[in-house]
């Protein structure tokens, strides 16, 4: 028997002024323990999904549970248990890496013995012990990155909310996130994951669900997705037959 | 609750401690200002506020009258005559240059033959009013000399403290002369139409008159303000620019406040900070704790300031009043003031320039309506009504009310309203806009 972790019912989301819903309809489920791959081309809607789920958006209509938490009515439930990694550098700048960890670790309530311990932890995953007490803005991209995962695992979450979590790094810093990502994994944390390389989301995803329009196109294991879609030799190629190969650009 | 509130203050301040170009903001710049302000202030507020003005007395007067001169005008004490430059008495080349120096405002030089002519003059004005002739004596000129840089009401000041003291020395001639006169014209006058009918020894003896009473006043003017609890007592330029410039430096912690608001929105922590299991109001408490205190140091050193930094300069000690702690409640509400301004420019700018620009000049016109730049008092009326709608002017008149005034909790208590009715207004503002952003409208 599955546990479903997270689970979307129709879910709609419209934005003001905007002609057409961010999300339109959207229903998902993610059970305990997978790597869930959010894909989709700009605009799909992937980060407003996300928002929603983290409780930093309300939809318009429908509803959405996280460890069955309503995320509208029960926000601070739901936030207890989830863990962010933005698309942004998510961190203060001027201050370096371990004030950045201490700090939210106080505002998750870390218990105050336990958090040099964890901050040395996740520094370690993040590999960034040896250059923790230097401010964030000196780091390189890769070092942000990684910086910016320590931040969003520090509390233990149960799921993880990834937006582009590798996005214009080095090849190294990509590598090992994705390594860590599949060791949280295996420590049993949910890992909800957006991101527009398809080789990363075929590599470590249990389920990618692809989106356009705010709603969803396709639904289902990788290798099993691209195998049911003949001519597809791959999920981005799968991804571009169901998406079309159109420009997406967006203008904010 | 505490830890997290530590946890925002001790955040905010590793943040602010960082931001070199806020600090010198924060604290370098009101305090150069207030240094500077003061000293350059210190003249015109003691004019204004009625004291004395300094000018160059050259006496080349062989007589007697130009000390008079003197005399009178130290006694009316408008004027604060200095005789000598570097040690030897200011004579006309001398005083003309240190007035063209810019070292004096004003000399006043009295002519030599200054008691001669005036006693011709005297002698023949009220010879030819008892013998009922045309008169038109020489008069005697006093030079004033002016930079041409001092505004028109200081020279208008001079000139009448200077024409006071000319008309009673005037006054004090003819009296003399006429006192002298009287007598001698009296019995020319009944010798000429008696004389025919009367032998001289007969006619009666015109007993000698006293003029001493001439200079004797019988009209006083009795100074009384329209509005006695408002400019009762005027501040001197420490009084004045101290919580002047406290308050604009104060406001200031707008722009680093709303800086960190931005910048968290910009960069991503805002969005981390709302997925975490805390309200956006502890948040928001941390944030405005760290800038109070901050805000409150301010305060303090530029109290420090005022009391024992300026008057090294020759400025007046800064006095405090007798209410320090409503002092320092009025600090509180003007800080929670401009907290809450920082919050709402925060919330509304959508960039750091943005909040810089419109913040910086939104204080600096709210800090010239309220009085900073100038003082109220001497603004025109219709300005001075303007002034009512910025938050320093009501920080800054409760300040005064309480330095100068001896005012009490009672009195300022309606500026301290309006100050806290601010910040909450702001933050009422705030919070409508930010729970729209955040329900993604």
């Amino acid at each position: 028997m599955t546990d479903i972790i997270l689970a979307t019912e129709n879910l709609v989301k419209s934005y003001a002024g905007s002609d057409r819903p961010a999300i339109n309809g959207l229903s998902l489920q993610v059970d305990r323990g997978q790597i869930f791959g959010l894909l989709g081309p700009n605009g799909a809607g992937k980060t407003t999904t996300i928002s929603i789920l983290c409780t930093l958006l309300q939809p318009s209509s429908g509803s959405a549970t996280i460890l069955g938490h309503d995320v509208v009515r029960q926000a601070t439930e739901v936030r207890r248990n989830i863990g962010l990694v933005p698309q942004d550098i998510a961190l203060y700048g001027s201050l370096t890496a371990r004030e950045n960890l201490r700090y939210f670790a106080r505002i998750y309530k870390i218990s105050a013995k336990l958090i040099e311990e964890r901050i040395n932890e996740c520094l370690q995953l993040a590999e960034l012990q040896d250059c923790a007490d230097r401010r964030v803005s000196t780091y390189s991209g890769g070092m942000k990155r990684r910086a910016n995962l320590a931040a969003g695992i520090l509390h233990q979450p149960e799921i993880l909310f990834l937006d582009e979590p590798t996005v214009g790094i080095d090849a190294q810093s990509r590598n090992l996130i994705l390594e860590r990502l599949v060791e949280l994994n295996h420590q049993g944390v949910t890992l909800i994951y957006t991101t527009h390389y398809m080789e990363e989301a075929q590599q470590i995803c249990d389920q990618v669900a692809i989106v356009d329009g705010g709603q969803m196109i396709a639904c289902g294991h990788p290798t099993q997705l691209v195998n049911d879609s003949p001519g597809c030799g791959n999920l981005e190629g799968l991804f571009l037959q169901l998406t079309g190969k159109q420009l997406r650009d967006r203008v904010e | 609750m505490t830890m997290l509130l530590l946890a925002n203050i001790k955040k905010e301040l590793l943040l602010l401690s960082r931001d070199r170009l806020s600090l010198l903001v924060l604290f370098v710049m009101p305090m150069v200002l207030v240094l500077i302000l003061s000293l350059i202030q210190d003249d015109l507020f003691r004019a204004t506020g009625g004291a004395p003005t300094t000018a160059l007395f050259v006496n080349l007067d062989t007589g007697e009258s130009g000390l008079e001169l003197r005399n009178s005008l130290q006694a009316n004490g408008a004027l604060q005559l200095v005789e000598e430059l570097g040690g030897e008495f200011a004579n006309e080349v001398s005083a003309r240059k240190a007035v063209f120096d810019g070292d004096y405002q004003f000399a006043i030089i009295v002519p030599a033959t200054f008691t001669t002519a005036i006693t011709q003059a005297a002698k023949a004005s009220v010879q030819a009013a008892l013998r009922q002739q045309e008169s038109s004596p020489s008069s005697s000129q006093i030079a004033i000399v002016f930079d041409p840089a001092v505004r028109g009401v200081y020279r208008s000041a001079v000139i009448n403290a200077l024409r006071l003291g000319v008309t009673r020395l005037e006054l004090a001639r003819k009296s003399a002369v006429f006192e002298q006169l009287l007598p001698e014209e009296l019995q020319r006058s009944m010798a000429a139409q008696l004389g025919s009918v009367v032998p001289m020894s007969m006619l009666p003896q015109v007993p000698q008159l006293s003029f001493e009473w001439v200079g004797e006043p019988i009209i006083t003017l009795d100074e009384e303000l329209a509005a006695p609890e408002k400019y009762a007592t005027l501040p001197t330029s420490v009084q004045q620019n101290v919580p002047a410039w406290t308050l604009f430096g104060m406001f200031f912690i707008v722009i680093p406040l709303a800086g960190t608001l931005i910048r968290e929105r910009q960069e991503g922590t805002l969005t981390r900070l709302m997925t975490m299991p805390v309200s956006s109001s502890s948040l928001l408490l941390g944030k405005i704790s760290a800038h109070l205190l901050i805000c409150m140091i301010q305060f303090g050193l530029m109290l420090m300031v005022g009391k024992c930094i300026l008057p090294l300069f020759g400025t007046p000690v800064l006095e405090l009043g007798s209410s320090p702690l409503v002092l320092l409640l009025v600090a509180f509400s003007a800080a929670l003031a401009a907290c809450g301004y920082g919050i709402l420019i925060g919330v509304v700018a959508r960039s750091y320039d943005q909040a810089a620009i419109f913040g910086s000049v939104s204080i600096v016109v709210a800090a010239a309506l309220g009085g900073v730049m100038v003082p109220i008092y001497v603004m025109p009326r219709f300005m001075q009504s303007l002034s009512i709608i910025s938050p320093l002017g009501w920080g800054l008149d409760a300040f005064l009310d309480i330095f100068v005034r001896h005012g009490n909790l009672v009195t300022v208590f309606p500026r301290i309203a309006a100050l806290v009715g601010f910040f909450l207004l702001c933050m009422l503002v705030a919070m409508v806009i930010f729970q729209r952003w955040r329900r993604g409208n």
